[in-house]
């Protein structure tokens, strides 16, 4: 009876784990993984310049720079190469390399994966003057950090 | 001369009115010392039945994060484009944000609420961290938040 309770708890668990894992962005059998190779060769006909690829949350991860020279950060499905997610920071010259696997680019491993690398700045962030129906166009936002 | 006056006169009605329809407001947000990371914060606005109405701003810039702004995530599906052009960096513990804009003015005094999700990694999310009236008799006068905000304030 133990042993049904304990087989039980197991499936329970196991079954909470892959519930969790149903949140990651790319779900792929490793069959239907693409090669690295492919990835590159995807990236650079699109003009983008290879920094470097990863894996995370089970989708391929390149950084690199765009046609236009501004950093890029794509997340692209391990089967099919599609672009799952792109980030694009123009005029970002911070590095992006990220190689304590906790998936940002603070260099701490573990608890920092939120922080920008400019967080702890006080320089004004000025951005382009979004579409945004609750702003006036003309003018666009400004932050500071203090 | 009377064309220099009829440009004046249509650059008078066209933009004058353009002017009067929105004001700047300036948002202050405080951070605890609550000795983590940055945090990802969420500023935007809902009507009184707390139906979102769009972004002012976005601090933290990995878009793999804002899932953990729960209200925030759940009102725009999690579209990139809602936070286009206004995004920054995350905020540091103990911190202030302060953020200008020039707001619609049929937001104010009209029911809206402004509205702040927070999270920080590794310590929990903070979803509706703060809400308070966008009128301009609030306008000045802080309001403590649920989480990581010490206070918030906005000035017009």
């Amino acid at each position: 009876m133990r042993h049904r309770v304990l087989i039980a708890a197991l499936a329970l668990t196991t079954l909470g784990v892959g519930a969790a894992l149903a949140d990651d962005d790319c779900e792929a059998p490793m069959a239907d993984w693409q090669p690295r190779d492919a990835v590159k060769q995807m990236a650079e006909s699109k003009g983008w310049t290879v920094r470097r690829i990863k894996i995370d949350d089970g989708c391929y991860e390149i950084t690199g720079r765009d046609a236009k020279g501004d950093d890029i950060e794509a997340k692209v499905h391990p089967a099919t190469l599609a672009i799952v997610e792109m980030e694009s920071e123009g005029g970002d010259d911070d590095d992006d390399e990220d190689d304590d696997e906790d998936g940002d680019e603070d260099g701490n491993a573990g608890n920092s994966s939120l922080v920008a690398p400019d967080s702890q700045s006080a320089a004004p962030l000025t951005s382009p003057a979004p579409r945004n129906p609750l702003l006036n166009g003309n003018s666009p936002p400004s932050a500071v950090v203090q | 001369m009377t064309k220099f006056a009829a440009a004046l006169a249509l650059v008078a009605a066209l933009g004058l009115p353009a002017l009067a329809e929105a004001r700047e407001v300036t948002f202050t947000t405080k951070l605890k010392q609550y000795g983590g990371p940055g945090a990802y914060i969420a500023l935007y606005v809902t009507d009184g039945n707390g139906q979102y109405q769009g972004t002012l701003w976005m601090a933290g810039g990995k878009s793999k994060y804002y899932r953990h702004l729960g209200d925030w995530k759940r009102a725009t599906q999690g579209d990139l484009r809602e936070i286009d052009g206004i995004t920054g960096a995350s905020v540091g513990s103990g911190r202030t944000l302060t953020v200008k804009l020039d707001l619609a003015d049929a937001l104010i005094d009209a029911g809206y609420q402004i509205r702040i999700d927070a999270a920080v990694e590794n310590m929990g999310d903070s979803p509706g961290e703060i809400v308070a009236p966008l009128t301009s008799s609030a306008a000045g006068q802080p309001v403590a938040g649920r989480g990581y905000v010490e206070s918030f304030s906005y000035s017009m």
